[in-house]
């Protein structure tokens, strides 16, 4: 299939550190198509945001080295330099960042955030360009958007902030969006409104959008497809229906069990998942998931399982010993 | 936004009144009649007896305050007796000198600061970062009165010119260029003091900015870096760039008698100092006041330029 | 975990709190301090020893005037030169250097010692006490310490070594009191305080047990720097013939001096600045390092 909206084989991000080296994503690879949503769902520490980052070429920190390919529209991301990838910055691609509180700059108006990309990248003239800002901020829901164009962000609660920071990545109309946790900083009933708000524009925009989330509730209804990660790895990749139904890896089923559910009973025990995150600098052989894994088997501690396919159409997992039971059943 | 411009206002008049009584008290501090220290040479009882009669030296002190305090406001610091000159005109004189002995080292410091910052910043560790982070950690432990000496030690010694007795300072509307010729070296001097602590602020302002989240996102939307350095990154780093500056600033109108008594430049510092020498009280007085005013003057007016770059302080 | 000391474990609490971003787990690592901080550290210690056992020590008389050596270069009879009166540059500069140790470790001694305690108190106590301590402080801040200082010392005559000590210390204490208050505030606004608090602990206790430790990077740094501007400041007066009087020798004098004869003289400008110089860098840098290493940050990745 060429012309994929966006393909990514192999990637592997490695930091320097003075432990180690740490390979924050390794090994990542999964393609999406216009008009597509694909969910990634991992606990904090599972890479998912260097995963974002990284294919945006963002990551920026002396100590990281990539390897692996990531092609937006056809065209290579991963060894460019920095002035090549600002062509397509904005444009193109676009990424929606997790917390609205630091993400503006806090001393530029927010229309004058907004229609910067408009200006600069897209040549409109100053009230062109304001003018079109204005209409962004109406459409991502801020009311009054011709007055609130002065304000500074201070002057906005977190849920409307973030709508400002949708609004700007938004600008220039990219066909490729990454948002990374971008409900995780605010409270429950705004996280509703604006992941509607992101479908709405996904719909109006004809965009294809990756939504990382640790939380499974937001990808439930929203995406054709996930991918779960665990330590830079993934673990497991399918539409939504065959993770949610017929996941293997038992920490997919990890995670789903933990969610809370208001239709269980009161004073039902929490699930958890025993143990914790791995020290990605400490690794050992085998399954990064095998330390707390209630079927790890001894070949699950020594050897690193890799993606096999099962009988649905591109759903994959990596796992020596997999669920072979639905969800619900034992 | 008005209520703090207020606010601000009502505490500006508040400390200037209190720099007031310290000025006017400084005298009372120590033991002694005042009388002796203002008349000096002068004193006996003729004069004394005038001089109680115009300074209500033998009223209480809240009252001589007061009258004090009068003048002041109507412009009237005193005629010393020592040099027989209305101290304001002695001050007149010396406030343009001091005008441009700033003006002229704070557009060097700040030229070479904020370029060197910016590009210090822009790449880190690189060997222009490293060797001008050095050698202004090193300059800032450079007393300023050692860097004036060191710097008249090589230029005098080195480049042949004689070492600058008395004043060769001349008004500005008389000849331009030996004006500024002659303030050339106090103002380097100056210069790179300032640059020093303006450089590291602003350069460690910009690092802590640089890798703000806000940064990361202004890059996302492909703007060029020169452009996020200037437009985004710039803004919220000269917030303490400002603040500093007012406080530079304010300490070089306190400290500047160092450089000037040394280089004979007839400033305020200049002459203060001529004034505890020659035991010109009033004069001492009147300088010390205009030059606590100035300072707090000066701190106010940064603080109000920070308020608009940055709305936020307000909100604190 | 790595070991830590009584430090670090407590400002783990003040790591900058980065709660969504996703900070990857590694071992906490703090930047060395370095041999030149070590350098640093011995170079003070060097000059300290010095001023103390100077009189023990074999060194020329430092106002005895040798007139058959006027203005030598260092030679192995006077190590660092004469001056144009014929007195050894060396033993000058090392007796010098006990004026400068002694005022500024007597002035910031003042300093700290009115400001620090009343600031923690202030800080803990807030109320009335709080308010107007600190307006009184802030005003006296408003008033250039430097010019009141030389406009004291000018009148106070005869000077000597106390009041010269007790002028600039006093002068200094406003800025002390407010960089411990502030630091203070952050401390005693933590929720182990209000917990000592609701467990009956005197504010004595508090003071000592849960503010102190938690301030002493800053007190520290702060102390070390404000030496080091001490160490200035004197040398300043004493150029200005504001300090002690000669033929006390202190550094600041020496240079003044030097003034006259610089052309014909460069070591006696040279030296004792070097001497400065070299002081108060040591001091300087040793405040920073120290301010860097308890700095515990987090790195986003």
């Amino acid at each position: 299939m060429t012309n994929e909206l966006l393909e990514v084989k192999n990637l592997c991000t490695t930091f320097a550190t003075a432990g180690g080296d740490l390979r924050a994503v390794d090994n990542v690879s999964f393609t999406l198509g216009a008009d597509e949503t694909l969910g990634i769902v991992g606990e904090s520490g599972s890479g998912k945001t260097v995963l974002a980052r990284t294919i945006m070429g963002l990551q920026a920190r002396r100590n990281a080295t990539v390897a692996g390919s990531v092609k937006i529209n056809g065209a290579e991301v991963i060894g460019t330099s920095e002035q090549q990838k600002r062509e397509i910055w904005g444009t193109e691609v676009a990424m929606i960042f997790q917390d609205p509180m630091t993400s503006l700059n806090p001393v530029m108006r927010i229309g004058h955030q907004v229609d910067e990309t408009l200006r600069i990248r897209m040549g409109m003239s100053k009230d062109e360009a304001k003018k079109r800002a204005i209409e962004l901020l109406g459409l991502v829901g801020i009311p009054s958007p011709e007055e609130r164009y002065d304000v500074f962000p201070s002057e906005l609660s977190g849920g409307m902030r973030q709508r400002v920071v949708i609004a700007t990545a938004l600008a220039c109309s990219p066909k490729l969006v990454l948002a990374d946790e971008p409900t995780t900083g605010l409270d429950v009933t705004i996280q509703a409104q604006i992941l509607n708000l992101l479908d709405e524009l996904k719909e109006k925009l004809k965009m294809s959008v990756v939504l990382i989330t640790h939380d499974l509730g937001v990808v439930a209804t929203r995406t054709s497809r996930i991918i779960v990660m665990y330590a830079g790895r993934i673990v497991e990749i399918g539409s939504t229906q065959d993770i949610f139904k017929e996941h293997r890896m038992p920490y997919t089923r990890a995670l789903l069990e933990s969610a809370p559910k208001v239709s269980n009973p009161s004073h039902t025990r929490l699930v958890t998942i025993a143990g914790r995150p791995p020290n990605l600098l400490a690794l050992e052989n085998g399954c990064a998931f095998a330390p707390r894994c209630t079927y790890a088997t001894e070949k699950c501690h020594n050897e690193r399982p890799v993606l096999e396919a099962t009988g649905n159409d591109g759903h994959m997992f990596a796992c020596w010993n997999p669920l072979t039971t639905r969800r619900g059943e034992v | 936004m008005g209520q703090y411009l207020v606010k601000r206002l009502v505490t500006l008049v508040g400390i200037l009144f209190v720099v007031s009584i310290g000025s006017f008290y400084l005298i009372h501090l120590l033991p002694g009649d005042p009388a002796v220290f203002i008349l000096g040479l002068n004193y006996n009882p003729v004069t004394k007896a005038a001089l109680d009669l115009q300074l209500g030296l033998n009223h209480p002190i809240y009252l001589q305050y007061f009258t004090w305090i009068g003048h002041v406001l109507h412009g009237d610091l005193g005629t010393s007796f020592i040099s027989h000159q209305t101290v304001i005109s002695t001050i007149g004189r010396a406030l343009p000198v001091e005008f441009e002995l700033i003006i002229m080292s704070q557009i060097l410091a700040f030229g070479a600061a904020i370029p060197l910052a910016m590009r210090s910043a822009r790449k880190p560790d690189s060997a222009l970062d490293r060797m001008l982070s050095a050698s202004s950690f090193i300059l800032l432990s450079v007393p300023t009165f050692i860097l004036i000496v060191l710097l008249v030690l090589f230029v005098s010694i080195k480049l042949g010119i004689p070492n600058t007795g008395p004043s060769t300072y001349v008004p500005f509307s008389q000849n331009p260029f030996t004006n500024i010729m002659s303030l050339l070296l106090p103002s380097i001097t100056i210069a790179i003091g300032s640059f020093v602590l303006y450089f590291r602020v602003l350069r460690s302002d910009l690092t802590g900015i640089l890798q703000e989240e806000f940064i990361t996102m202004a890059r996302s939307k492909g703007i060029s870096q020169r452009r996020i350095m200037w437009r985004h990154a710039f803004r919220p780093a000269s917030v303490s760039l400002l603040g500093s500056a007012g406080v530079n600033i304010g300490g070089l109108l306190a400290s500047g008698f160092i450089i000037q008594v040394l280089l004979g430049i007839p400033g305020l510092g200049f002459n203060l100092i001529q004034g505890i020498n020659s035991s010109d009280y009033l004069l001492v007085q009147g300088i010390v006041l205009v030059v606590s005013a100035g300072v707090i003057l000066i701190n106010f007016m940064f603080d109000l330029i920070i308020f608009f770059v940055d709305p936020r302080i307000a909100r604190d | 975990m790595t070991n830590k000391n009584r430090f670090t474990t407590l400002f783990s609490r003040f790591g900058s709190g980065t709660d969504q971003t996703d900070t990857i787990m590694k071992p906490e690592k703090k930047p060395p301090l370095g041999t030149m901080f070590w350098v640093s550290v011995g170079w003070v210690c060097l000059n300290i020893f010095l001023a103390i056992t100077a009189n023990l020590l074999p060194l020329k008389d430092p106002i005895a005037q040798d007139y058959n050596a006027i203005s030598v270069g260092p030679s192995m009879h006077y190590l660092l030169g004469t001056d144009d009166i014929g007195r050894d540059i060396l033993s000058r500069i090392i007796f010098g250097s006990r004026i400068s140790i002694a005022v500024s470790f007597g002035a910031m001694f003042i300093a700290f010692g009115i400001g620090a305690p009343a600031a923690m108190l202030a800080a803990l106590r807030r109320g009335r006490f709080d308010t107007i301590l600190t307006t009184v402080m802030y005003s006296l801040l408003a008033f250039p310490a430097i010019i009141a200082t030389i406009s004291v010392l000018s009148f106070w005559v005869p000077r000597n070594l106390l009041k010269v000590i007790v002028v600039i210390g006093i002068a200094s204490t406003p800025l002390v009191y407010r960089v411990i208050r502030t630091a203070s505030l952050a401390v005693a606004g933590r929720d182990f305080v209000t917990a000592a608090k609701v467990q009956g602990a005197t504010d004595r206790r508090i003071l000592i047990k849960e503010i102190l430790p938690n301030i002493m990077p800053i007190l520290l740094s702060f102390l070390l720097i404000g030496i080091a501007s001490v160490v200035a400041l004197e040398g300043a007066l004493a150029f200005l013939g504001l300090s002690i009087t000669p033929p006390t020798p202190s550094w600041g004098n020496m240079i003044n001096e030097s003034r006259t004869v610089m052309s014909t003289n460069p070591g006696l400008v040279i030296f004792p600045s070097l001497a400065l110089c070299l002081f108060i860098l040591s001091l300087n840098f040793i405040g920073d390092r120290l301010r860097n290493y308890f700095d515990v940050a987090e790195v986003k990745i």
